[in-house]
């Protein structure tokens, strides 16, 4: 199958089978009404058609590429590399957002700040509770990428990181009483 | 601000004293997350911070304000429902939206008791609206067109919008082609462009219709409207129910009528105080604020949705 | 005419004899003047920051505006000025990260990145910054004064052409187009459109049932805008950069590093050689930005691809082409795109229809305000008594013109002042960018989920460009789809469900056969 070793075949294969897929299973399952519907004694244009359209250029795009592709030579476009790297940062994303997310609720609980009964979603306006997520998921999120990008592993990155959270919290928190920094908005 | 006025603001602030005096006995428990179901920026959503800003400065609450906006206010219930119901998380929204929008999807898992109505700040002057030097300007012209065979294009912005459409058609025997648009803004847009030939608007028109760009050519509620007196009302003309509509605040069902009274009662006396921008904002754009709460709302709200549900049954037949 | 005069003067006379907001040297300074001022230098820096953009800035401030300024007559010309400020400034601040970091905070300035990058590699980043503010601001004002002449005739005109069925098939052309002309190949263009429209419909329909979310109810009013774009057109870029120092790969083009021996800034000869690209996309500007809900990025793409069809065949064998960092290509797309601009308040001012995300702010800042009603009623010269809304629309032509004096003296040399941010490192600077983004993302949509929107936008904006699938017509369609679905809708509808809607007017019969043709044509060529 040498055919298969162009990455432009291989995508325009692919649309044609994501877009022949959509159409007989999602688009029908994941719409409230067909392509056209009857409503108050007239047709009118349904939920369906929109997408039916979009995927039916995907498939025209698809075979059009295979079409463009079947004299060109080879190239190799994605090594494994990418797919590495892929994981990498939506490991370094998944790790810092989370960072984000709880370790306001965390100190809260631990420390016992606030009362009883009281927990992070009262506290989240209140400083510095409200910073705390943001400014070490911040920090994680920008010294990890320094570090992958650059190659080495240093604190001073993760404080670049805290640098420029502290920055974000200037510009928006400190002017802005209705502007929310995350995780503010999500408890 | 002339003297009756002030002498009349204070005397709303008099009438509502009592309820202030309730609502000084509560407190939040932490900060109020305020969800608003409109685009940022809009009228309804400076409506809402306005509102917001207002309790804030009166009360010393924290209010934080953020958009949950998409499919007609549906994705705001979604998320009001599962918030606490301590007085921490309200939503702003419409009443077609706990009324009509409930009725019409099931599917949504939603239901009237998952919510509790706090108050509505402002009603819609909703009509019927076409330009005023065009071929459809009174409700004649649009019945003699219809009768001659021209296709009359009726711009809509809601499914209800929609269906009140089909029913004044069909009361009156005339089969429009209802186009559904983004908005009343739009829906004028449209009419100024040709695109559409009458449409519903909820309030917008008042200034195009004042400087005689537009006119009324029937009025979707029950009182008439400022502009256009003489419009004849819907219901005069073939519908067998009204088109109205407030802005409101709900909250998660199952609140202590305490804390429902403290909440509605901060709403109903920033709008009465002529000093707050929310207050100026409402009159500017609605002509007053109108402040329906407790078991008048419950009652309110319980009557749209009987009027949904008949609607609903007479347009699918 | 003398009525036309007397509201010119009336006009002026509103922006300067406006409440003073403080005074200086016992001299009052109105507040339109001051918050002019503040919003350009805002719109400049927001422009210049990589991840902001002159609309976000817009719709973060207006709630602000409102707060501080009311909602009375008064407040009309300050909050305008502020916004058509920033409007003005973010329009010339884009260039900025565009060239210097290649990274486009608008769609439009990724046109600029092509020749304005390469410049900075090759040490010049001065001087392409220096051409990018001279094209901007001729452009921008070249437009004002067609804005000016134009308003009351041109837009009743284009609007009383075009009914719905022709209005579809506009977007329809506008959408093969930018699929046909964009990239290496039409198939990975139109791949492009149909991706960016797929991600669009995700629950946008009209009943109640979301679709296409597979029951995610994060999903359920759509992905946000605003963390798709950032996400496709930021993040993708920034990934990219990083995974290439990852794996130690230089930027394509460095081998032109330090090629540029001659000094860095504007050179003799270089104001002369751009004048034409920059009449020519001023041109184009206008007559897009003119057209109802066709925006600036068709116009930097037009302005960018005909002017390097033009220097092609002008220039010598020696002569370098565009793309790879010549003044010429900054010149045809920051020409263009700023031209858009003010002829685009053509439809806003005179019918009430944005062509652009910075229109919708001017509408919405009306809107909450009230007293100017932005439509037909607005140009009405005839009127018995004064026509205040008249008075406010030359009120804001009087902001326009001192806006763009502005930016022709301290807005230059604000804007290369941002280029201090050159000196970070790209290894530290993009990371942080990435925080930055997210941030203002989280900002406008407060929910985590929208991060992952736009982490999950920049993963597919990589993985394009890994692919050498542009952009562009992604985000270009993503913006185009929803109008895209609802001129269809409304003008089916209108005609009573006729099958056949679209085929019923000369005009939309022959947009769409040149749609077709365009896609044929250049499919067969490239």
């Amino acid at each position: 199958m040498e055919f298969l070793r162009k990455p432009n075949a291989m995508l325009g294969l692919l649309a044609v089978v994501l877009g022949i897929l959509a159409l007989a299973v999602w688009v029908p399952a994941d719409t409230g009404s067909g392509l056209v519907e009857k409503a108050r004694g007239k047709y009118r244009i349904g939920d369906a058609l929109a997408p039916a359209v979009a995927f039916s250029l995907l498939i025209f795009s698809g075979l059009l590429l295979l079409w463009e592709t079947r004299s060109k030579p080879a190239q190799q476009l994605i090594t494994r590399h990418h797919l590495v790297f892929t994981g990498g940062l939506l490991l370094i994303f998944a790790l810092s957002l989370a960072a984000m997310r709880w370790t306001g609720p965390m100190a809260v609980a631990l420390l016992g700040a606030g009362g009883e009964g009281a927990g992070y979603r009262e506290l989240r306006d209140t400083v510095p509770w409200k910073y705390l997520g943001f400014a070490l998921g911040g920090s994680s999120l920008v010294g990890a990428f320094i570090c992958l990008a650059s190659r080495k592993l240093r604190l001073r990155f993760f404080l670049i990181g805290l640098a420029a959270a502290l920055a974000m919290i200037l510009l928006y928190d400190l002017p802005f009483d209705d502007l929310l920094l995350p995780p503010n908005g999500d408890v | 601000m002339n003297r009756f006025l002030r002498t009349f603001a204070v005397a709303a602030v008099t009438v509502a004293a009592p309820l202030a005096a309730l609502a000084a006995d509560w407190t939040p428990p932490g900060p109020i997350k305020l969800m608003i179901g409109f685009g940022a920026g809009g009228g309804a959503d400076t409506q809402a911070r306005l509102i917001a800003e207002a309790i804030e400065a009166k009360h010393g609450w924290t209010i934080l304000p953020e958009q949950v906006t998409g499919n007609s206010g549906l994705n705001l219930l979604t998320a009001l429902k599962d918030e606490p119901a301590d007085g921490t998380a309200i939503g702003m929204i419409v009443t077609e939206t706990m009324a009509y929008n409930l009725v019409a999807s099931p599917e949504s898992g939603l239901n009237a008791g998952d919510f509790t109505p706090l108050a509505t700040t402002a009603a819609f002057r909703m009509g019927l609206v076409a330009m005023a030097d065009g071929e459809f300007s009174s409700w004649e012209q649009v019945k003699a067109a219809a009768e001659a065979g021209k296709a009359v294009r009726f711009g809509t912005a809601t499914t209800r919008q929609g269906d009140m459409a089909y029913h004044l058609g069909k009361g009156a025997g005339i089969d429009f082609n209802i186009v559904s648009v983004k908005g009343g803004k739009a829906i004028m847009n449209g009419l100024r462009g040709g695109d559409l030939d009458i449409g519903w608007v909820a309030g917008a028109q008042a200034k195009a219709v004042a400087q005689g760009e537009m006119i009324n050519v029937a009025r979707g509620i029950d009182t008439p409207l400022r502009e256009t007196p003489e419009a004849p009302s819907i219901t005069d003309i073939g519908s067998q129910f009204y088109l109205d509509g407030n802005f409101m605040f709900a909250a998660p069902g199952g609140m202590d009528p305490a804390v429902r009274d403290a909440l509605a009662g901060a709403i109903a006396e920033v709008l009465a105080d002529s000093g707050t921008g929310a207050s100026q904002l409402v009159t500017r754009a609605f002509g007053g604020a109108t402040v329906i709460k407790g078991d008048e709302l419950d009652a309110m709200l319980a009557k749209a949705a009987g009027d949904s549900q008949a609607l609903l049954k007479d347009v699918t037949e | 005419m003398s009525e036309a005069i007397s509201y010119i003067w009336l006009g002026v006379l509103a922006v300067f004899e406006a409440p003073a907001l403080f005074s200086l040297a016992g001299i009052g300074i109105p507040a339109p003047l001051v918050m002019l001022l503040c919003g350009l230098l805002t719109g400049i820096a927001v422009g210049a920051t990589p991840g902001l953009a002159g609309p976000m800035a817009m719709a973060v401030s207006l709630p602000i505006l409102i707060s501080v300024f009311g909602v009375s007559a008064d407040a009309l010309l300050p909050v305008f000025a502020f916004l058509i400020g920033i409007m003005k400034g973010a329009t010339v601040g884009g260039a900025v990260p565009a060239i210097l970091f290649n990274t486009p905070g608008t769609p439009d300035a990724f046109m600029t990145t092509l020749d304005g990058h390469p410049m900075t590699l090759r040490g010049t980043p001065e001087r392409a910054l220096k051409i990018a503010h001279f094209s901007s601001v001729s452009g921008d004002t070249v437009s004002d004064i067609v804005l000016f002449v134009c308003a009351p005739f041109l837009a009743v005109m284009v609007e009383s052409v075009l009914d719905l069925p022709e209005k579809t098939a506009l977007i329809i052309l506008s959408l093969s187009f930018i699929a046909a002309v964009m990239g290496a190949s039409v198939a990975k263009g139109l791949i492009s459109v149909s991706l960016g429209m797929v991600s669009a419909y995700v629950a946008t329909g009209q009943g109640f049932h979301p679709r296409l979310t597979m029951g995610v109810e994060a999903l359920s009013d759509g992905f946000p805008l605003i963390a798709a774009v950032l996400g496709v057109l930021i993040l993708g870029e920034v990934f990219k950069s990083i995974f290439d120092m990852w794996r130690g790969i230089r930027r394509k083009r460095a081998e032109d590093h330090n090629a540029d021996l001659a000094p860095d800034g504007l050179r003799p000869g270089d104001i002369r050689r751009i004048l034409p690209h920059i009449g020519r996309s001023s041109l184009i500007g206008c007559m897009v930005g003119a057209l109802p809900g066709v925006g600036s990025t068709l116009a930097a793409t037009l302005g960018h691809s005909l002017g390097k069809r033009r220097h092609e065949t002008r220039k010598g064998p020696t002569d370098k082409s565009f793309g790879e960092g010549i003044p010429e290509g900054i010149a045809a797309t920051e020409a263009a795109n700023s031209a858009v601009s003010g002829a685009n308040l053509i439809p806003v001012l005179s019918l009430g229809i944005p062509g652009n995300a910075a229109a919708v702010f001017l509408i919405l800042a009306a809107d909450s305000i009230g007293g100017f009603n932005p439509g037909p009623s607005v140009f009405n010269f005839a009127a018995p008594e004064i026509n205040p809304e008249l008075v406010v629309a030359f009120g804001i032509f009087t902001l326009m013109a001192l806006g763009n004096l502005l930016n022709w003296t301290i807005g230059g040399i604000f804007m290369r002042s941002m280029g201090v941010m050159a000196r970070v490192p790209n290894r530290i600077l993009l990371p942080v960018v990435l925080l930055v983004t997210l941030t203002a993302i989280y900002v406008q949509e407060t929910s985590l989920a929208a991060l992952w929107v736009a982490i999950g936008f920049g993963v597919l904006g990589f993985f394009f460009r890994v692919l050498e699938i542009s952009v562009l017509p992604f985000v270009i369609a993503f913006i185009l789809a929803g109008s895209l679905e609802n001129t269809a809708r409304q003008a089916f509808s209108a005609s009573g469900g006729d099958p056949f809607f679209l085929f019923r007017s000369p005009v939309a019969c022959g947009m769409l056969a040149a749609a077709v043709i365009l896609v044929v044509l250049l499919a067969r060529k490239k």
